[in-house]
């Protein structure tokens, strides 16, 4: 219809196109923009601090659902969330968590002493564990390898943040499946 | 150097503090757990004796479980840890991404630790942005971050094999931080301000949001 040849008419024409056109690009710009409201995780509390697990199946974060600030654990598979019995506990603070692979283990900070502590925290025995307590210092911002034998985390032992890597030892048992642990590293 | 002593018997911490001091150090627990097999009573004094050494050297052998890994320290910021503030560590079983402010300004670093030195990241640090919560795949190619740039944080995604990046929120009109990613790469978790308090949402490598959330009450 951008073809007739009459002088005014065409010129109306090209407009009306040209208008059309952009109504369209607009209409497809705003078909992009990311509908916030069914992706994200939606409560009426604030909830922080995601860690996904290596395999994308849990996701952990800090939220203040529970009347208590402590750590979630929420299966992307199951769609619900996962009991972690015993390592949010009465009168202290979990946070800052990270996952290995398939979730088995959670690395976090707790405050329920004098000082913060890093513990790790066992799925399969559901047992939290200090990792901390025969060190100096203070510690921040935990995280764990997807095979679980690697902890880093801040310390200010030195008078400054530094970083430190704690090695749980060749009989941790692994949290990446020998199948997949090839293929890890090939992919991206 | 430090000798510790824990909890499945004691085991000699080799332990460097290059930062001008070597401190001597010694912990104690108050409680010495008993070795994990349980030993039948010894009819000799000899095996006893041979049997407490073996228990000795096994323990000494096994170790606490948990050991801190020395990385040696640079002053001049091409090691892991430097004469400033470093932060925020993931680690991958070969990697370790983190923040450092060695440079003068706020920027991420990559450490190999199988070659004990930094990796190029050519194009990642910017001099007008602010990086913070970095996050790695586990074959250390993709690196997820926070990055402030003239007031407007957005996640981005860095290729180490390409050398993209990428604004993976640049259609988000909100606050973001705290990424994550999985070991794979797929999967991208965030916190956003979108809704007027804090929640997470989740996108894919692309920037595509994943619609897989569903409100767990």
């Amino acid at each position: 219809m951008c073809h007739r040849s009459h002088g005014r008419v065409r010129w109306l024409n090209v407009t009306v196109c040209i208008s059309l056109l952009g109504v369209l690009t607009v209409a497809c710009g705003q078909e992009e923009l990311p509908t916030t409201a069914s992706a994200e995780f939606d409560s009426r509390h604030n909830d922080g601090q995601p860690a996904l697990s290596g395999d994308g199946h849990f996701l952990a974060f800090v939220s203040n659902r529970d009347g208590n600030r402590g750590i979630l654990l929420y299966d992307r598979k199951q769609k619900q969330m996962v009991t972690l019995p015993r390592l949010n506990r009465q009168n202290a603070i979990a946070e800052a968590p990270s996952l290995s692979y398939t979730g088995r283990y959670i690395v976090y900070i707790t405050s329920d002493n004098v000082r913060p502590e890093i513990e790790l925290y066992d799925r399969a025995l559901q047992q939290p564990e200090v990792l901390t307590a025969h060190y100096r210092g203070w510690f921040r911002n935990p995280s764990i390898s997807p095979d679980g034998r690697y902890v880093a985390f801040e310390t200010g032992v030195r008078g400054q943040w530094d970083i430190e890597v704690m090695d749980r030892g060749p009989n941790v048992e692994s949290d990446v499946p020998d199948n997949l642990r090839s293929r890890l590293l090939s992919s991206p | 150097m430090c000798l510790t002593i824990c909890d499945r018997g004691f085991y000699p911490l080799l332990r460097s503090f290059p930062a001008q001091k070597t401190s001597i150090w010694v912990g104690f627990t108050t409680r010495l757990a008993p070795h994990p097999s349980p030993l039948p009573l010894p009819v000799h004094a000899s095996v006893n004796l041979r049997l407490l050494l073996l228990l000795l050297i096994s323990s000494v052998l096994s170790g606490c479980g948990a050991q801190l890994v020395n990385f040696p320290f640079d002053p001049g910021g091409r090691s892991l840890n430097s004469s400033f503030s470093d932060l925020q560590p993931r680690v991958s079983s070969r990697y370790i991404v983190f923040v450092s402010d060695r440079s003068g300004s706020q920027d991420l670093y990559l450490y190999d630790t199988t070659v004990h030195r930094l990796v190029d990241l050519p194009g990642l640090n910017a001099i007008d942005m602010i990086v913070s919560s970095p996050g790695l795949s586990e074959n250390g190619r993709l690196i997820v971050f926070a990055g402030s740039r003239e007031g407007r944080s957005s996640i981005y995604l860095y290729d180490r094999e390409t050398r993209q990046l990428r604004n993976l929120t640049e259609n988000l009109k909100a606050e973001v931080r705290n990424p994550t990613i999985t070991a794979d790469g797929d999967t991208i978790a965030f916190e956003s301000s979108a809704n007027g308090q804090w929640d997470i949402l989740l996108y894919n490598r692309d920037g595509q949001p994943l619609k897989t959330l569903t409100n767990p009450h």
